[in-house]
């Protein structure tokens, strides 16, 4: 029906363009409103809320920690900026902020392709060695790699669902996406994590 | 809900209902308790879910905070009412300051130009003793 809103897990999302309903409260509503007024104890805060989840987002989206600071630090300034004028009710800050964060990473991601003759993100996957175990940091190493090498579109969807623990609706939103078209890119993004990470058993590794 | 529904979810959003799309909740504990056989499927969802968790997490470096604070707003901008106020006090002091500074040249000249004079008259007297004398 043209104006219903559908609430899965969070926020309403309108399914036409007419009528914002917001009805759960944005948790960061408050901190955003004291941030465009210039308190420096709400930018702290903000800061410890939000970056950290914007690094770690940028990190796997991009898997280069340099990018990764310069990305997570440019969507913060966005924010600075957005601060002041921010319209509590149309969209979660949060989910607004992933936007901005992976528009950024997708620029990236862009101009890496755009030179063919830049080196590659490390994006080895080779797999145990054949006389010793997995170690602790290998198996993060390995599901790194897995995730470098999925499709662009499925890793974005595992991280922000798995990783940024969003629920359906706002990855969908980050992702500028329907639903169903994310739960299809994090399915088989899943499956092919399954498939390269198959030999590896959690918790049979070594320290 | 259908078994193969409950497989198909389980491989999507993994072996923790709390990560599920919340309208599939029920239905899936619902599954669970009608068929137990079924936890092996968000055992084996899990399993993917726990070696996900194992991607390292970056922190953020001081220096990257500190780069991000240093760029927040601040309070203090011209727009906030107590920043006009001192706009206002300082374009006062600036004006006051402007017309101690004419009134002091005014009164320099006035009190160089009356120095001037006595000099005048002063020398004009030593040249009329020197005539005298030379007379």
């Amino acid at each position: 029906m043209p104006g219903d809103a559908i609430a899965i897990d969070g926020p309403l999302v309108r399914l036409d363009a007419e009528v914002p309903r917001p009805v759960t409260v944005d948790p960061d509503q408050d901190l955003v409103r004291r941030v465009g007024r210039g308190d420096p104890a709400a930018v702290q805060a903000l800061v410890a809320r939000k970056l950290p989840r914007l690094l770690a987002l940028a990190q796997r989206m991009l898997n280069d920690p340099v990018e990764a600071e310069d990305v997570a630090q440019e969507a913060l300034l966005r924010a600075w900026k957005q601060a002041p004028r921010w319209t509590p009710g149309k969209a979660r800050f949060d989910t607004w902020l992933h936007r901005v964060a992976l528009n950024l990473c997708y620029d990236r991601l862009r101009r890496r392709r755009e030179r063919p003759t830049a080196l590659p993100p490390e994006q080895v996957d080779e797999g145990p060695a054949p006389d010793r175990g997995l170690m602790a940091a290998d198996v993060g190493r390995r599901v790194d790699a897995a995730l470098a090498a999925l499709p662009d579109r499925q890793r974005e969807a595992v991280i922000l669902c798995h990783h940024q623990a969003l629920t359906n609706i706002e990855a969908a939103a980050a992702m500028d996406v329907s639903v169903e078209a994310l739960e299809s890119l994090l399915s088989r993004g899943r499956r092919t994590l399954r498939t390269a990470l198959a030999d590896i058993r959690p918790g049979a590794e070594g320290a | 809900m259908e078994r193969g529904r409950f497989e198909n979810l389980a491989g999507t959003w993994g072996g923790d209902l709390r990560r599920w799309p919340e309208g599939e909740r029920a239905a899936a504990e619902r599954l669970l308790q009608a068929d137990p056989a079924a936890r092996a499927v968000l055992d084996e969802a899990a399993t993917l879910d726990a070696l996900l968790d194992r991607s390292p997490t970056p922190w953020p470096s001081q220096a990257l905070r500190d780069r991000v604070i240093a760029a927040a707003p601040r309070a203090g901008a011209w727009s906030l009412p107590w920043s006009r106020a001192g706009l206002a006090f300082g374009a006062g002091w600036a004006a006051a300051a402007c017309a101690g500074v004419m009134a002091g040249l005014v009164l320099t000249q006035s009190l160089t130009a009356d120095l001037q004079a006595d000099a005048v008259l002063y020398q004009a007297s030593l040249s009329g003793v020197d005539d005298e004398d030379l007379l």
